[in-house]
Formats: C-alpha cells, sequence, structure tokens
C-alpha cells in the first residue's frame, strides 16, 4: 500500500459520488430552503410567501415550552436508556452462555419487525386507565396516572430506542480483551474495580455512539409524545408537525428547524469534545 | 363497535311484505334487494355474473386496483368498503385525520395521491379559491340525487353555480359526559370548562381541533362559535390555556380515552356520541346551550387525485341509499338524502342524538369559511397545544 500511494482519482470520486450528490440534493439543498423559508412570512390562507423579516425568529419565545420539554426529557431519556441497556448489553457480551447468545440478541431486535407507531400504540392501553392503574388497584395502590404524563413519555421511549443503546455497548463490550478482567483480578483488583478502571473505560466508545444516537433522535421525536403524553407532554418535533400540518405556517416552522438544528450542532460538538478529550486517542470511535 | 342492524337476517314474514310492496311497484327494486339483505349476496356475486348487479355504478370498466380515501375516524362501515373492494378489485387505503386544517395542510403542500376526501361544509369554498378540488361530473354519480338531499346541507357544495362534492352525512358538536364519574349534569361551553377545572379534573379531552376546541371555549364566554375577533381569541386562548393543566388530552381520536374511562368529558361529534352511548348507557351526548356546530361533511376528488375513474365510481357506490343507510347504522351519523333515512330503522330516525329537537339546535352556527385560514385562530391553537 505505501508502495504505490498514488490514489486513483477517478476510481474515488466515482465511488463517492452517488452519497456526494444524495447529500447534497436531500441535506444541504432541503436545509437552504429551510432557512429562506425562515425569514418569510405565512401567506393570506397558509403556505410561504416570500420577504425578509426576523418576525419568526422574534416569536420563538412562544414555543418555549417546547423547546424546554425537549431539552430535558431527550436527555433524561437517554440517560435512563443507558441505564437500562449497560447492564444488558453486559450480560449479552460477557456472561451469557454462548449457546444463548445469539438466540438473545434476535429478541433485542425482534420489536423492530413491528412498526414503532403500532408498539407504541400499543402502549396507550398498558399505561391506560385500564392497563397498568387497574393492576395497581388491585394491590391496593389507587388513583394512578400514568398515561398523558412526561413519565409515559419516557417509557415510551426507553422502550422504543432501547435496541440503539444495546448494540453500540455490546459491541464495544464484546471486543473488549477478557485478558485484562483476568489479570485485573490476579492482581487484587475487586470485581467493582475491575469494573470501573478496565470495563467501563474500554466500553466508553460504545456508550458515546448509543447516547449520540439516541439522543439526536430524541431531539425530533414526535410520535411518542404525541401517543402517550396526549398533546400534554409537547415537543420540537410536536410544535413542527402543528405548524406545518395543522396552522400551516411554514416560515415560523422553519425558524424553529433552524433553531433545533442549531442547538443540535452545538450540543452534539460539545458532546463529541468531551468524549474525544476523554478517550484520549486511546481507542476508536464507532462513529 | 356496535353492531350494523344489516347483521341480523330478515324474518320470513318481513321479507314477505317487502316482496309484496316491491311486486306492488310500491318499493324500488333496489330498496327490496336492501332491506332484505339480497342486495348485498347479489352484489358478492355481481362480480362474477355482472347482469346480477342492477346498480347503476354497472360500467365499472377497468378502475384500477386501488383509491386512496382520506376521512375522519369511526366514519364507515367497513362491510361498505370492502363490498366496493370485492365489486370491482379496487383497494381501499384509508386514511383517518383529525382535523379539517389537517387536510388542507396535506393538499395544499401537494402529491398527496388522495383520490376522495370528505372535507366539511365551511371548508369547501376554500378549496375552490385555492383551486384544490374538482367540479364533479354528476352524470357519473347517477346514485346522487339532489332532489332528495336536504339543501340546508347540501348547498355548500356549490360554489358559483358548480357543484364540488356531494352530501356524505349531517351532525351536531358538542360534548360527551360520562354520567356515572360526573353527576352535576352539565349543560352548556360554560358547565364544561367549569367542570374540567373542578370536579372533572384531569378527565377532559379537548379536540386537536382548531374549529371545535376555539369554538367551544369562545360559546362558554359568550361569544360565537365562529368568532375571528382577535380580543375574544385572546380571551379563549386564555381559558384554554387555564384549562389545560385539566386536561387528560388534546386529541381528536377521543374514543378510546372517553371507553377506557380515564377520560369524563369530551367535545364530541353526535354520531360518536351514538356509537359510545350504544356500548356504554352511563354516556349523555349533550347540545350546549350556549352554541356550538352544526355541520355536515361531503365526498370531494382533489384536483390531482391520481385514480379518477374509481373515485367516480367509489362516490356513486356510496351515494346508493341503502349503501348510505348501511354506513350510517355503524357511525351513527345521519344522511342527508332523504331516501336512505326512509331505509333506516324508526329508532335512528327519532334517535334524539342524531335528529336533535329544532329548538336544541337554534344556537347552533354552521362553521364559517375565513375560521378554516384565519392566522390567528391557526396560532391561538398552535400556541395552546405548545403551552
Amino acid at each position: 500500500m505505501r508502495a504505490d500511494s498514488k490514489p486513483n482519482r477517478w476510481l474515488t470520486a466515482a465511488l463517492l459520488a452517488p452519497t456526494s450528490l444524495w447529500f447534497l440534493f436531500m441535506l444541504i439543498f432541503p436545509l437552504i430552503v429551510i432557512l429562506i423559508f425562515s425569514f418569510g412570512e405565512r401567506a393570506a390562507v397558509g403556505g410561504y410567501a416570500g420577504g425578509f423579516t426576523l418576525e419568526q425568529y422574534a416569536n420563538l419565545p412562544s414555543r418555549l415550552k417546547a423547546f424546554q420539554n425537549t431539552m430535558i426529557i431527550a436527555p433524561a431519556g437517554t440517560l435512563i436508556s443507558l441505564l437500562v441497556a449497560y447492564p444488558l448489553a453486559y450480560y449479552l457480551a460477557l456472561r451469557v452462555d454462548r449457546r444463548y447468545k445469539l438466540l438473545l440478541l434476535v429478541l433485542v431486535i425482534v420489536p423492530f419487525w413491528t412498526s414503532l407507531l403500532v408498539r407504541t400504540y400499543a402502549w396507550i392501553f398498558i399505561l391506560g386507565g385500564r392497563g397498568i392503574p387497574t393492576l395497581l388497584e388491585l394491590i391496593g395502590i389507587e388513583g394512578v396516572r400514568l398515561i398523558n404524563t412526561p413519565g409515559a413519555v419516557l417509557i415510551g421511549i426507553v422502550y422504543g430506542y432501547l435496541p440503539l443503546m444495546v448494540f453500540p455497548i455490546f459491541v464495544s463490550l464484546e471486543k473488549l480483551d477478557k485478558t485484562l478482567l483476568e489479570a485485573s483480578s490476579d492482581l487484587g483488583g475487586s470485581p467493582f474495580k475491575t469494573f470501573r478502571q478496565i470495563t467501563l473505560p474500554l466500553s466508553m466508545p460504545g456508550i458515546a455512539t448509543g447516547c449520540m444516537l439516541v439522543f439526536i433522535l430524541l431531539m425530533g421525536e414526535f410520535l411518542i409524545p404525541a401517543f402517550l403524553g396526549g398533546g400534554k407532554v409537547y415537543f420540537i418535533g410536536n410544535a413542527l408537525v402543528d405548524l406545518f400540518l395543522q396552522s400551516r405556517n411554514w416560515p415560523f416552522g422553519a425558524a424553529v428547524s433552524v433553531t433545533l438544528v442549531a442547538i443540535m450542532l452545538i450540543t452534539v460538538s460539545l458532546y463529541m469534545r468531551m468524549t474525544m478529550r476523554s478517550k484520549t486517542g486511546r481507542d476508536e470511535s464507532l462513529m | 363497535m356496535s353492531k350494523s342492524n344489516d347483521d341480523k337476517p330478515i324474518t320470513a314474514k318481513k321479507f314477505m311484505k317487502e316482496f309484496h310492496r316491491y311486486q306492488n311497484g310500491s318499493i324500488t327494486r333496489r330498496h327490496f334487494l336492501g332491506v332484505t339483505g339480497l342486495g348485498a349476496a347479489m352484489a358478492v356475486m355481481g362480480t362474477a355474473v355482472p347482469s346480477l348487479w342492477s346498480g347503476k355504478a354497472n360500467a365499472f370498466g377497468d378502475l384500477g386496483d386501488r383509491l386512496v380515501f382520506s376521512t375522519w375516524p369511526n366514519y364507515q362501515n367497513q362491510v361498505n368498503l370492502d363490498e366496493f373492494s370485492e365489486m370491482t378489485g379496487v383497494n381501499i387505503q384509508l386514511n383517518a385525520f383529525g382535523s379539517n386544517e389537517e387536510m388542507l395542510a396535506k393538499l395544499q403542500a401537494g402529491g398527496t395521491g388522495w383520490d376522495v376526501f370528505v372535507p366539511t361544509n365551511y371548508t369547501i369554498s376554500n378549496y375552490v379559491e385555492l383551486d384544490l378540488i374538482q367540479e364533479l361530473d354528476l352524470s357519473r354519480i347517477p346514485n346522487y340525487d339532489a332532489a332528495a338531499n336536504n339543501p340546508k346541507f347540501a348547498d355548500p357544495a356549490t360554489v358559483n353555480g358548480k357543484v364540488y362534492c356531494v352530501p356524505k352525512n349531517w351532525g351536531t358538536t358538542g360534548f360527551i359526559v360520562n354520567s356515572k364519574k360526573i353527576k352535576s349534569s352539565p349543560k352548556s361551553w360554560k358547565d364544561f370548562f367549569d367542570v374540567t377545572m373542578a370536579a372533572g379534573s384531569g378527565h377532559t379531552i379537548l379536540h386537536d381541533y382548531q374549529l371545535t376546541t376555539i369554538g367551544g371555549a369562545l360559546c362558554a364566554l359568550g361569544y360565537s362559535f365562529n368568532s375571528i375577533d382577535a380580543k375574544e381569541l385572546a380571551e379563549a386562548e386564555a381559558l384554554l390555556i387555564k384549562s389545560k393543566p385539566h386536561l387528560f388530552a388534546i386529541t381528536s381520536d377521543y374514543q378510546p380515552g372517553m371507553r377506557s374511562t380515564d377520560a369524563w368529558m369530551s367535545i364530541c361529534w353526535n354520531g360518536d356520541g351514538t356509537q359510545l352511548k350504544n356500548d356504554m348507557p352511563e354516556m349523555e351526548y349533550v347540545i350546549a346551550t350556549d352554541g356550538g356546530e352544526i355541520w355536515s361533511d361531503f365526498y370531494a376528488i382533489p384536483k390531482d387525485a391520481p385514480h379518477l375513474e374509481a373515485a367516480y365510481a367509489f362516490i356513486n357506490f356510496m351515494q346508493d341509499p341503502y349503501v348510505q343507510a348501511r354506513d350510517a347504522a355503524v357511525h351513527g351519523y345521519a344522511p342527508t338524502d332523504a331516501r336512505a333515512i326512509a331505509l333506516q330503522p324508526d329508532s335512528l330516525g327519532s334517535d334524539p342524538i342524531l335528529h336533535p329537537a329544532a329548538e336544541l339546535m337554534n344556537g347552533l352556527e354552521f362553521g364559517a369559511a375565513q375560521t378554516l385560514t384565519d392566522p390567528i385562530r391557526a396560532e391561538v391553537m398552535a400556541r395552546f397545544k405548545s403551552a
């Protein structure tokens, strides 16, 4: 490879062309359109009318609650997913009998074979008055309200996004060199110390990837809050759906989108910097 | 879901009675086939032996294999849709919407792929103005009988002398109360919001639909259901936001919540009121004393409908009085067509929810065209939801 390091430029260009075109037409152009729209005005009957105004951005505080909800529930959902997913990934990667490993891994994926919409709709009934609250009444706990609360949305989020968190962590634990664990215990490290000083740091790339995947998707989530929040737990995604599909205020919707993209760019780049630094170049990220 | 009366076999005596009426010419062949259930049987056979099918929707030709139908939740009898598919080979893809605004937004964005949709009276002039729906060729809908339709409900279909849709059903917008949970029997929108913020806190559903949700709040404050006055709308917004912590949900699909008894009150369309009361007698549908909505819905064809032939065949099929009556038997909304009403069991014709006394309806208003596109109403609703 070193001997003939001159790359074949044409081949490289040909291989990258489809992705580049896709990137250009499906990401860059639409983003530019959204940016232009965000400075326009709502047409009389709804939609977009040209113009240049900062009115839409000035109106952003009217959606403050949606931004707040998203900025609180998305990180919370990511954190809870991590706490639930890590032990599961750990068990699957290091503890389970090899014979069952594949089966258990498939079981983690199985829910993906049904649409998230259908699965989330099912949760409406599980969390609704005749579901879990009725069971709780049987054991004497009365008046529990689950559906249409932030808690219900969090349950839906953790349920829906768990596999996305399990797999990256599983992969990083799977390729962890087991002899390191033996070495640690031979040298007198307690199981907790071994976990804290060896397993956890070595699985950080998986954690970082899983958190990033889940967090980015959650910031744009609208289906789970719409179904399990009953219109009361309102995300930016829901505000966008309303602005484009109900009140037909495209310019304001575009301004909200641009703001969301900006918030994401800032948080994600901060996050990347933090995780990069903590790894000190020791291990490659999965991203 | 309530059972259709058509599932019950006709008695021999009733059959003979209808047969004699048919022989005497006092009822049409179609009516005879309909009430005896033979119509359905023949319709099925009709696919194999077309000459048996007496309907005017006969010359099916090649209609393609699909039709996209956008309508409202709990608003059709699946048997009718299945029968149409069996007869014509056209599979129906059904979309349910919770508001006219959502339908308008999709049509405005373009490329919906819809063939037939169900707009409400007040939206039609807007659709015509925006050039989003087609003028109908009524010669292709022979089952539609303009003379049999109550003009009060059918008139919005005609804009500038051209007919753009044919009527489906009419009804009222009031609210439903679970009387086992709420004992105070609220009678007005003012009561509705008062109870929501007191004894019924946490158990009320408002629609995800500006017309009815803002309209209800406006009525509670003593204003017109259709107001687009900025000051009145600001008061309505304040009332809605004040009530929000006391709501169970904001959704137009309110039956699941009412049925599970998570919700005790909801803004409600009268046919859904009938559906709920059929299964749960404690449900009381209320036409509010301080106002509300009276409406009619229509079948319309979007400008860019990809399956135009199938769309006409479907609308014609749905205009058949027997098919209309069978639809109404399930969804509970009153037909606008006198021929279909004549086919309904007497109990439905005199049902106080479906056919309220005239004095109860005095205070009701038809939705006004400007509410659909009014930017303040749209923004009030969006702010209320994100509050």
